[in-house]
């Protein structure tokens, strides 16, 4: 490569168009191998552009083995030369030329970009572990098969584990922690349904927080998936003079609570309405949501009668000691920006057994929650024995979800 | 092999001749380049900060995106009034317009994709509704449907005036026989993209405003008003600018179509105002909201109360022969027409869905500033794409573009 | 004009295949619930390892079988003879009798209805005893409690008042009044709410 000095000015179109392929190349590789090698370990999850995280690995594989030691060690003396070399270029050349009008070989470019680009950076570190670029490697490689992975809902049960066992991977090398997380199926002759007393409730909205906790909810927008509406007695169910988010002694003189959160219809209409199966019905009644398969087209949000779905607009934060490391692929999971989720009933509760969190907080006795297929629940014998309605039964959704009074 | 490399010329030919203009086309490219580069750099920051850096929340989850995008889908099925009498009727008076229509169709099209994709939470993972690659709910799924059918529109409204003006540019004259099937498609397509689309909104039994019978037709007619309107001022700005010559009789009947679509889409305004204030019921409380503001949250009023008066003055101005057929009266009223029903439709039609939500509860929507730059950006990108089309479909059309045999 | 029918057949068709409820299923929920619930069997799914550290006993009530915390080992003073060594009665006028007891203070129901000695047995402190004078143990207190208020009773053992504990499935186990409800002071007192959202308040502003 190393000609004349007019062979660079001449073919100086093509040569800028060369070294920009080149620069995005290696510039990606140097976010997972070289750069890596510089930013020690927790780095910021990747900024999910497909692209740039298929890139990295890709050119970071075929471009980076070959000659393995070089861009990792840039020797102090080849570094201040690199410096140089742009001081001095600055006082005569500008742009591009400064980096290329210049006698040297690929290899030489490939290092000068790279020192150009630490500089850029301001991240200069030449201790560097190996290790930490074995992580970024495995990183990086966990986000390209995540990223172009499959509906859950038509994995393989092999696929389902690799997805959790990468998911779990993935927690431990970002946050140094372990998480537990399963892809528990629904049961046989399970079918999960929930029954609220409204004149039990008494508005302490322990179900709420727990909730929260619970599910790992994001933090910054409060999001909360139950809702407890305060209202007058003898007035009937005004929703809209109700007050959900009220913050007085309760409960209130005159009023009384419902709360209501995903009903779990049995014919949903957010089920429905998804483009991709992103979310859908599992067998056992419960509506989830694949948060890794959502386009965030909010078109759900839009077909729910019942307020039960939530958009992350921004993404969500969960303090790291807060975080509930019971996790279920389906349920409380972390999520992302830009993707729908929704109450689960626990999914990683109730399909081992347990209550929900807000059943199990709730300290009224006001939720009530078991399986509709067992004759002897006590979900049934509230269907059976109470006087029960639900919410707009007129729309045909049959949510699961029942309301009964004393 | 002979076709190709003619292809291959009339590619060349077009870029050469869509890089070169008057001054004023090149500052309104320029211009339009800077508002697309403003989009652009508001969708960055989109990007990067999430849906967050819109005005949209849980409770108005669609907003200014979805609207135009709405909006849009009936500009571009507007295009087939066009096609209808100049393919299958042989009405030669339409077809200076059609292949103007057409690009509008395409351009709008492209603008409604490009809606719906900086409406996406996770844009990087859209191929998810790539059918083969994806998992497309079909056809349960209503937005499944809408993906489908706009991409077939844009297909059929590319491939069409795509060969027609590929045979113009070798000097030949298309044969009917390939084109008019095409056309008959596209006409039945235009009213499906529409319908599909008015079936979006209408088959959510949560937001009693959508769920409407009349939402379907009250789309087409809309559409079919604001469609046509913006086809004639586009006429009568290419007409101004351009030596293409588009005969008074076009634009005359193109108005004729407008004030038929116009006047049905009045009735049908009627008869739902009718249906939301005789007898209101707890549904029409999003049409209050829309027309009069609940609990003191008025923010549409200024809008919906634009553009009732402009759509009625509009209509009956047009309704008029003597008027219709003065141009100045008649441009005035396309303005009014369009922006009337890009607010009704729009605006007009997505927010006050949501309002209020389920549980009675409102948060009134305003769209931020990114998300208006997004939206300028997009509509610079529609602009900027139609006038590339439209200025080779003129070139091609008026001979100053043409395959030159012996060239390589 | 053939192709247009196709067309339209094809349209028809596809709308036809998109109909939303899909065969064979049940027209409501209801029916759904009744029929698969006849077919019910066991999920072996057990709710048994989270009832935790609570010690609990079995009792049968009419039809309904499940388990209830133990009370006796949760009262601070039991046995109640270690002090109440002798009938209520002789103790009373005893010498060294003490004002104990001095913080409870009986809120339930009124004077005239209720006093300490219509719950405790005044000749045997150790149990409690029903309207008509028949022991009632400590841990079975609910029995007391049914007395008048039969139709929380009734839902208590149904399920449908009293808080769950554990989990849903088998074996089931719930609170006993006495765990919610102070008996000396049943009613539950009011507080305030654990959270407030205030980007709530942002967004409907």
């Amino acid at each position: 490569m190393s000609e004349k000095k007019k062979w660079f000015t001449l073919d100086f179109g093509f040569n800028k168009e060369n070294a920009t392929t080149t620069t995005s190349g290696c510039g990606c590789g140097n976010t997972s191998g070289g750069c890596n090698s510089h930013k020690p370990a927790p780095i910021e999850p990747p900024v999910a552009t497909s692209c740039g995280c298929g890139s990295t690995t890709g050119s970071c594989s075929s471009h980076n083995t070959p000659p393995p030691k070089n861009e990792y060690t840039i020797t102090a003396d080849e570094f201040d030369a690199a410096v140089e070399d742009t001081m001095v270029g600055e006082t005569q050349k500008d742009g591009f030329q400064q980096v290329f009008d210049v006698k040297m070989d690929r290899r030489t470019a490939f290092r000068k970009l790279t020192a150009s680009l630490l500089i850029g950076a301001g991240a200069v570190q030449t201790s560097c572990s190996a290790i930490a670029g074995e992580e970024t490697k495995e990183k990086a490689q966990i986000d390209w098969e995540e990223q172009f992975k499959g509906n859950y809902k038509l994995m393989t049960q092999e696929e389902r584990d690799a997805t959790v066992k990468r998911l779990v991977r993935s927690y431990q090398l970002r946050k140094k922690e372990n998480i537990s997380m399963s892809a528990t199926d629904a049961s046989e002759d399970v079918l999960f349904g929930y029954a609220f007393n409204i004149s039990k409730c008494q508005g302490y909205m322990n179900c709420v927080s727990a909730c929260v906790e619970e599910n790992n909810q994001d933090r910054n927008s409060q999001m909360q998936y139950i809702r407890i509406h305060e209202m007058k007695d003898g007035e009937g169910f005004k929703f809209n003079e109700a007050d959900d988010n009220y913050y007085h002694e309760v409960p209130a003189e005159g009023h009384f609570y419902m709360g209501t959160q995903c009903f779990h219809c049995d014919d949903p209409p957010c089920v429905n309405v998804c483009p991709v199966e992103a979310t859908w019905r599992e067998k056992d009644g419960l509506v989830v949501i694949d948060y890794d398969w959502c386009i965030g087209c909010r078109y759900c949000m839009a077909a729910c009668p019942y307020d039960g779905r939530r958009f992350n607009w921004s993404k969500p934060e969960v303090p790291q000691a807060e975080v509930n490391k019971n996790q279920h692929y389906l349920g409380n999971r972390m999520r992302k920006k830009g993707v729908m989720e929704k109450c689960t009933f626990c999914i990683q509760r109730s399909r081992s057994g347990k209550d929900p969190a807000c059943v199990e907080a709730c300290p009224t006795g006001a939720r009530i929650f078991g399986n509709l297929l067992d004759p002897e629940s006590t979900i049934r014998w509230v269907l059976e024995n109470k006087k029960v309605f639900r919410l707009k039964e007129d729309l045909g959704t049959e949510p699961k979800f029942w309301y009964f009074m004393d | 092999m002979k076709t190709l490399r003619a292809f291959g010329s009339m590619v060349k030919d077009s870029l050469g001749y869509i890089t070169h203009g008057s001054k004023t086309y090149h500052i309104w490219m320029i211009f339009l380049t800077a508002i697309m580069l403003i989009g652009m750099y508001c969708y960055s920051i989109q990007l990067e900060e999430g849906l967050s850096a819109t005005g949209m929340t849980d409770r108005v989850s669609w907003g200014l995106y979805i609207s135009n995008f709405t909006f849009l889908v009936g500009v571009a099925a507007a295009a087939v009034m066009l096609v209808m009498p100049t393919y299958v009727l042989h009405d030669i008076d339409f077809k200076q317009a059609v292949l103007i229509g057409e690009g509008l169709a395409v351009a709008a099209l492209l603008m409604c994709l490009a809606f719906v994709i900086a409406d996406m939470g996770g844009p990087s993972v859209l191929w998810h509704m790539i059918p083969g690659i994806g998992v497309f709910n079909f056809p349960n799924s209503m937005l499944a449907w809408d993906v489908i059918v706009l991409n077939g529109y844009l297909f059929i409204n590319i491939t069409i005036p795509l060969y027609i003006l590929f045979r113009h540019y070798q000097g030949k004259d298309a044969n009917p026989k390939v084109y008019i099937p095409g056309s008959i498609l596209s006409v039945l397509w235009a009213v499906g993209i529409h319908l599909v689309t008015a079936f979006l909104y209408e088959g959510l039994q949560a937001r009693p405003f959508w769920n409407n019978a009349l939402l379907g037709p009250r789309f087409l007619a809309s559409a079919f008003a604001a469609g046509p309107a913006l086809i004639i001022l586009v006429l009568a700005i290419i007409k101004r600018f351009s030596d293409f010559k588009i005969p008074d009789t076009t634009i005359k009947k193109i108005a004729m179509i407008v004030v038929v679509a116009a006047q049905i889409n009045l009735i049908m305004l009627f008869s739902e105002l009718f249906k939301e204030f005789y007898a209101p019921t707890h549904h029409s409380e999003s049409a209050y909201y829309l027309f009069f503001g609940l609990e003191g949250k008025t923010a549409l009023l200024p809008w919906i109360w634009t553009a009732i008066p402009m759509n009625i003055l509009a209509t009956i101005l047009l309704t008029f022969h003597k008027l219709r057929n003065n141009p100045k009266v008649l441009y005035f009223c396309c303005v009014l027409l369009f922006v009337a029903i890009w607010i009704e439709k729009g605006f007009g039609l997505i927010v006050p869905g949501f309002i209020p939500g389920p549980y009675g509860k409102i948060a009134e929507y305003t769209p931020t500033g990114i998300e208006i730059g997004v939206t300028l950006g997009i509509w610079a990108m529609g602009a900027f794409i139609f006038t590339m089309l439209a200025k080779t479909s003129i070139g091609i059309e008026l001979g100053k573009l043409r395959y030159k045999k012996g060239k390589k | 004009m053939s192709t247009q029918k196709l067309i339209l057949s094809l349209v028809i068709l596809s709308f036809l295949c998109s109909c939303k409820h899909k065969e064979g299923e049940y027209h409501s929920l209801k029916e759904k619930i009744e029929h698969e619930g006849n077919k019910y069997h066991d999920t072996g799914i057990s709710s048994e390892a989270y009832i935790g550290d609570i010690k609990t006993i079995q009792i049968t009530e009419g039809d309904h079988t499940f388990l209830i915390p133990e009370r006796k080992s949760q009262i601070q003073s039991y046995a109640c003879n270690e002090c109440h060594s002798k009938p209520l009665a002789a103790m009373q006028h005893s010498s060294i009798a003490k004002k104990a007891h001095w913080n409870i203070k009986l809120m339930h129901a009124n004077e005239n209805a209720m006093n300490c000695a219509t719950c405790h047995d005044g000749s045997d402190m150790n149990q409690l005893h029903s309207l008509t004078n028949k022991p009632v143990d400590f841990n079975k207190s609910y029995q007391l409690c049914s007395q008048c208020h039969s139709i929380q009773f009734e839902n208590w053992k149904g399920g449908a008042h009293g808080k769950n504990i554990g989990g849903w499935a088998k074996p089931r186990a719930a609170m006993t009044c006495v765990n919610c409800h102070n008996p000396h002071q049943p009613q539950i007192a009011s507080k305030w709410p654990v959270r407030f959202n205030t980007e709530k308040v942002k967004e409907r502003k």
